[in-house]
């Protein structure tokens, strides 16, 4: 496994803050709009408060053992086959989001751009970029992502000023929205279920130590939940969330509002570059731990010969869905409804195993 | 009418085909002999079986053990390859090894020293090589002057300290060494009963004089450049940087012939790693010959397939002694008018130095034209055809009526179109180049306009793309870095390629594929996108040049073993407001 090239600090909170940003240029908002009405905004920041609380948790259980990730403390601590089934659960996640993150990408390329070509043909695009990025390796992913962040940034500074003109602060009333309990238990829910801190759990050891973990991942929720909340916001006072819920990618349909005068207006291609761009590194970045987890559960020295057939299985997975809506549903009820299992109930029963042992340790020895 | 006859006899009669062709390279012959030693070779093996001898033809031009050995068998002491004390004996050798008298360079010039009684000896040198004024004055010396010294200490330690007045001479027994010297423009001089010659320096060839920068010219700053001469260029660099603690490491390169190579480092400043690493790479090529430091280049970067140079080429001195006063790493090579600098950056790639002559505000808007120029260089023509081919409504309605309008009576597809600019204007870069003179320029430009004014009006071409293009190349040009540019022009045929396929799509394909290239590349260990990818102290001079009193430490990303460029102030007559502000008023 790769575990000798080590990320700095910049290098991996901008990685996972733009792997987590992907979710934001898709359908995502416009599910959260859909729940918490104009107070999307506060569900992205009991979301926020949620993920932080979801890094703490894996930080208990990798503080201890510096030099390991998630996948070998669940071979560690659960046994071979508790362990295995674990681990596979989690590759099992990674691939599905993976799958699902191309098709809902290549779908939202077709709505966008390229209305005449084939969906596989985006898909194959997708995938190979995916299969040389995490081939190439986690460093310059992460390096990839350091050096476009500045562009990135400054594209979407660049939509939501641009919509200054469209601005209208009396949508965001009233100002709980649709009700608490939508706003911060449902809302905060679907929010906070984010991948990125499975992730960062997989590809620790390219951290400098158990420490940085928690630095880092949180810094990137921080920035990512940023992004999402501001995007929410400029989202719910530009559209107003009544149209918000009705489109189906938000961001896209921002950035066709734009309009500073003849000559500025519809710049939504630009976007394509910066969302194909962030697509990339997401799927990339997901092939990659999903090929670290398996190979960490198998204990093989290399990932690089499973990104291949992982590969295979995720381009075959993500074109079954018939459909944009049915691969939309598929994540809502995969990626978002079940994730609670591969980022809170696993994690917290390796935890509590983990101290239960630790406790009994000593008596055994004694 | 005999002669008719004969004529008549030839049309009339069969002659057989006439052996026209005088010779004929065999290829047996070669084989041939390459067979037979390997014969030989796998006889000898099997007997000592310890030595593997380099592959037949192949000689290092530096040890002639195997000649020296076939011919000293009837020379007695030149077995050893050292020089025996007979005089005749010495010379045979040298006829040997130097296979005369067939080969004209090489000249013996016998005489007699001029002692008393005088002393036979000759000297060895080769025509061309050496300076003749340096010969004739050491001759005179040798033949006129050397009166004073008796025949029974006419040997060569007293030569070298009473009669040769030059700068540098040398005592030698051994041959390979002494051929070694003569093969650089030295002369040596053999005595009759010395067992050791003199080697003299001579060297003396033809070469260019110091002559500005062809490729690198700029406005500001020494208009030096580096010319084939191994010595004067690490002394050009020596002139700029006066410090004992400047080293050149000499290694050479080339096992058949080979050619000196200077490693230049500050030892107080390059990280001791990174020389070594140089010194490894540069050591361990083992090929026939290196004659420029592009072929070097070539042996010692660290990712071949990559289109990205990986080193630094530079023919200006200046640009050297300011990378090196960075702790970096300097190679030059015998007989090449260009230094290669390791390690690199891309962004080191894209400074031309003139910026730092220039006052900061100056020199950052160069660098931003820089950027500008080498993002249009390397997307313009793609993001053209994406927008023109898919993404129409980007473009404002107007600019969309005047390209249409444009277009509307090329036959070709836009991207044949672009295609066929392109390679007009590769075509007109590259003729130019090649035309010898002036003539080449004026080609260059006249073509450059008749051809893009010559297909608009044979509506091969509309009007927007022969800008677009014009722009394009423009900007390629004005990334300072030869090898770099010949990237970017690469790269943007992929981008005009995956952008007339899938739009934007492909281009963000393309933008993925050469960012993770470019961002797993290094260059001796040092990430080629340092120091923003991975972020490390940049120092104020990479995109933007701060002015140059903040710059007061040296890139992080070398690692060099001292940090500080400035320990305090570099502008000392500024003071700060707590010591003494007093002085600065009265002043």
């Amino acid at each position: 496994m790769e575990s000798s090239s080590k990320l700095g600090l910049a290098e991996a909170v901008v990685l996972l803050t733009m792997s987590s940003m992907a979710r934001i240029f898709l359908t995502f908002p416009r599910a959260l709009v859909e729940i918490s009405g104009p107070a999307a905004w506060l569900s992205s920041i009991t979301g926020m408060a949620l993920a932080i609380l979801q890094v703490y948790l894996f930080y208990l259980i990798l503080k201890p053992n510096p030099g390991r990730n998630i996948v070998d403390m669940a071979n560690e601590k659960l046994g071979n086959i508790a362990g295995t089934a674990v681990n596979i659960i989690f590759a099992s996640f990674f691939i599905a989001e993976a799958a699902l993150f191309t098709r809902t990408f290549s779908e939202a390329l077709i709505i966008s751009a390229l209305p005449s070509t084939p969906i596989s043909v985006l898909m194959t695009g997708y995938i190979t970029m995916a299969i040389l990025g995490a081939y190439i390796g986690l460093e310059a992913l992460a390096r990839s992502a350091r050096v476009t962040y500045p562009f990135v940034l400054f594209g979407i500074a660049l939509l939501l000023l641009g919509l200054i003109p469209k601005w209208d602060f009396q949508q965001v009333f009233p100002i709980l929205g649709n009700g608490p309990v939508n706003v911060f238990i449902k809302g905060g829910h679907l929010a906070g279920a984010v991948t990125e801190i499975l992730l960062a759990a997989v590809i620790v050891k390219s951290f400098h130590g158990p420490e940085m973990f928690f630095k880092i991942t949180s810094r990137a929720l921080l920035m990512g939940f940023a992004f999402l909340t501001v995007l929410l916001f400029v989202m719910v006072i530009t559209f107003g969330w009544n149209t918000a819920q009705e489109n189906t990618l938000p961001f896209y349909r921002l950035a066709t509002l734009i309009y500073l005068g003849r000559f500025f207006q519809r710049v939504e291609s630009v976007f394509i570059i910066i969302w194909g761009f962030i697509g990339m590194i997401k799927v990339a970045l997901t092939l990659y731990a999903a090929a670290l987890t398996l190979a960490g559960t198998l204990r093989l020295p290399d990932h690089r010969p499973l990104l291949w057939p992982l590969a295979v299985i995720i381009y075959t997975c993500s074109i079954l869905p018939h459909d944009m809506p049915t691969a939309v549903r598929l994540e809502s009820v995969l990626i978002r409804g079940v994730s609670w299992l591969p980022a809170v109930a696993l994690p917290l029963i390796i935890l509590i195993v983990s101290r239960v042992r630790k406790r009994s340790g000593p008596d055994e020895s004694g | 009418m005999k002669n008719l006859f004969k004529q008549v006899k030839q049309i009339l009669t069969y002659q057989g085909t006439p052996f026209r062709e005088g010779f004929i390279l065999e290829e047996n012959a070669f084989d041939n002999r390459e067979a037979a030693a390997s014969g030989k070779e796998s006889q000898s093996q099997g007997k000592d079986g310890k030595e593997k001898s380099a592959e037949p033809g192949r000689r290092r031009a530096r040890p002639l053990r195997k000649a020296r050995s076939e011919g000293s068998r009837e020379t007695g002491d030149a077995d050893t390859g050292k020089v025996s004390t007979i005089l005749d004996r010495n010379r045979e050798t040298i006829e040997k090894l130097y296979g005369l008298p067939v080969n004209k360079d090489i000249i013996v010039r016998d005489f007699t020293i001029g002692t008393d009684p005088p002393v036979k000896s000759f000297l060895v040198y080769i025509d061309g090589m050496i300076s003749r004024t340096d010969l004739n004055f050491l001759l005179q010396n040798l033949m006129l002057e050397a009166g004073e010294i008796s025949r029974h200490i006419a040997s060569a330690p007293s030569i070298l300290h009473r009669l040769l007045p030059g700068s540098q001479a040398r005592m030698l027994d051994s041959f390979e060494k002494i051929v070694e010297f003569v093969n650089y423009g030295d002369t040596a001089l053999f005595i009759q009963g010395s067992p050791q010659a003199l080697v003299i320096e001579t060297k003396g060839w033809e070469h260019r004089p110091v002559e500005r920068p062809n490729s690198e010219q700029t406005i500001y700053g020494p208009q030096e450049a580096f010319i084939e001469n191994l010595r004067a260029n690490t002394a050009l660099v020596r002139k700029i940087i006066r410090s004992e603690k400047l080293y050149t490491e000499m290694l050479s390169v080339g096992k058949r012939y080979y050619s000196d190579v200077a490693v230049m480092y500050m030892s107080d400043l390059a990280n001791p790693e990174l020389v070594k690493e140089v010194k490894r790479r540069i050591s361990s090529i083992n090929v026939d010959y290196v004659t420029d430091t592009g072929m070097l280049e070539q042996f010692i970067e660290d990712s071949p397939y990559n289109l990205n140079p990986q080193t630094h080429y530079t023919e200006r001195p200046d640009r050297v002694a300011a990378f090196l006063a960075e702790g970096k790493v300097a190679i030059l090579l015998s007989g090449s008018p260009f230094a290669l600098v390791v390690p690199t950056t891309m962004y080191a790639q894209l400074h031309t130095g003139e910026e730092t002559y220039l006052r900061w505000q100056y020199g950052t808007f160069l660098r931003y034209i820089r950027t500008i120029s080498f993002y249009l260089a390397l997307l313009l023509p793609g993001l053209y055809l994406a927008a023109v081919l898919y993404h129409q409504e980007m473009l404002p309605t107007d600019l969309l009526l005047a390209i249409a309008g444009n277009r509307e009576r090329v036959p070709f597809p836009t991207v044949v179109e672009i295609l066929l600019m392109e390679f007009s204007f590769e075509l007109v870069r590259e003729a130019g180049l090649r035309i010898p003179g002036i003539i080449g320029s004026t080609i260059g430009i006249v073509g450059a306009l008749l051809l893009g004014q010559a297909a608009v009006q044979a509506n091969l071409a509309s009007p927007v793309v022969i800008i677009l293009v014009a722009v394009t190349g423009l900007a390629s040009f004005s990334i300072p870095s030869y090898s770099l540019a010949f990237a970017v022009r690469t790269y943007r045929f992929f981008y005009i390629i995956m952008g007339s396929i899938l739009g934007f799509y492909g281009i963000t394909i393309v933008l993925f594929i050469q960012i993770i290239f470019t961002t797993s590349l290094k260059s001796f260990g040092v990430p080629y996108l340092s120091p923003t990818g991975p972020r490390t102290y940049a120092g104020g001079d990479v995109v933007s040049r701060l002015p140059i009193f903040m710059q007061r430490r040296r890139p992080d990303y070398i690692n060099p073993q001292d940090n500080t460029r400035a320990p305090g102030n570099p502008r000392g007559w500024v003071r700060d407001k707590g010591e003494g502000g007093g002085d600065g008023k009265q002043q």
